[in-house]
């Protein structure tokens, strides 16, 4: 198996730091895989849902999580799939384009595409809400919640985990290009978040 | 800056967006038969009303959708968001409010009575 390197360098390996009281990690590699197909095809959702275990999801900007997969919308013919099991892309990735291929839908390895930064803390929402435009009460006020949006200009998505009266956990999906850039900035919000 | 709501992400902020300038224009049947004026008037032409406009809006930097926007040029107040593919909403006779309230005088007025070509 490929080992990869993060994006970010000083969160290699699965390192956590804390920067005033939130918790910052790079996720290790996972498989991600764009699914695009009609919502009103029978023939398209039962081999999806074949494969997958579960309905897609058409109820919009939320994700389902089931064992190591997790099917996130992100539009209404259009969805996400991330295995943590970064190890079994070509799979999962296989039995998606074996069932689904040959149909009127596309099925695309989009693993290398984005990187995935978990910050978790009391204050998360204060140190996001001073980048984002997003309305994160509303956009973000379940534990099944995504929300595509621009992080100053990075386009980013946002996933959160915490149920409700829980420490806030929320990963961000981001390009490795930008990831860098947006660990930074974040890191250089926590200096004053204790107001 | 304004909000706007996107008909499947709810309302989100302008930055997210991009307008895909005026909605409605149908592509000609025939484009060999059309002279080059007639050519160019569906290629480059478009109107740039101060009043109420429909444009073609794309959830960029979101769910990445297409919708349509009926928009007051002057105030960015949003009358209406529809789907592709839907018939405008009518507008005739709506008076557009002006930004400090002045009487919608000079181009406000070619919205007024808004009609296809
Ligand atoms: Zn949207």
């Amino acid at each position: 198996m490929l080992n990869r390197e993060n994006s970010i360098h000083t969160l290699q390996n699965n390192v956590v730091q804390e920067h005033a009281g939130i918790k910052f990690q790079e996720l290790p590699f996972m498989t991600k895989i764009n699914l695009r197909g009609n919502p009103n095809d029978k023939k398209f959702l039962s081999s999806a849902n074949e494969v997958l275990n579960t309905i897609l999801p058409t109820r919009t900007n939320i994700y389902i999580k089931i064992d190591s997969l997790k099917i996130i919308w992100l539009g209404p013919d259009e969805w996400l799939i991330v295995d943590e099991k970064g190890s079994d892309k070509q799979d999962l990735f296989s039995k998606l384009e074996n069932s689904i291929g040959s149909q009127d839908a596309s099925v695309t390895d989009v693993s290398e595409n984005r990187t995935v930064i978990r910050i978790m803390g009391k204050k998360l929402f204060m140190l996001l809400a001073k980048f984002l435009t997003l309305n994160l009460d509303n956009s973000l006020n379940s534990s099944s919640s995504v929300a595509q949006t621009l992080f100053i200009r990075v386009p980013v998505l946002l996933m959160r985990h915490h149920e409700h009266n829980r420490e806030p956990k929320i990963d961000i999906f981001t390009n490795r290009s930008h990831a860098n850039y947006v660990y930074k900035i974040l890191v250089d919000g926590t200096q004053n978040l204790d107001f | 800056m304004f909000l706007i709501k996107c008909p499947y992400c709810g309302e989100r902020d302008q930055s997210e967006f991009n307008c895909g300038g005026e909605a409605h224009i149908v592509r000609p049947k025939n484009p060999p038969d059309l002279t080059d004026d007639q050519w160019a008037d569906y290629l480059f032409m478009r109107k740039n009303i101060k009043g109420i406009q429909f444009e073609r809006w794309n959830h960029s930097n979101g769910c990445r959708r297409w919708f349509n926007v009926t928009r007051n040029t002057a105030t960015d107040e949003i009358l209406k968001i529809y789907n592709m593919g839907e018939q405008p909403p009518i507008v005739t006779g709506i008076a557009p409010k002006t930004p400090s309230g002045e009487t919608s005088i000079g181009s406000g007025n070619i919205s007024t009575s808004y009609t296809k070509k």
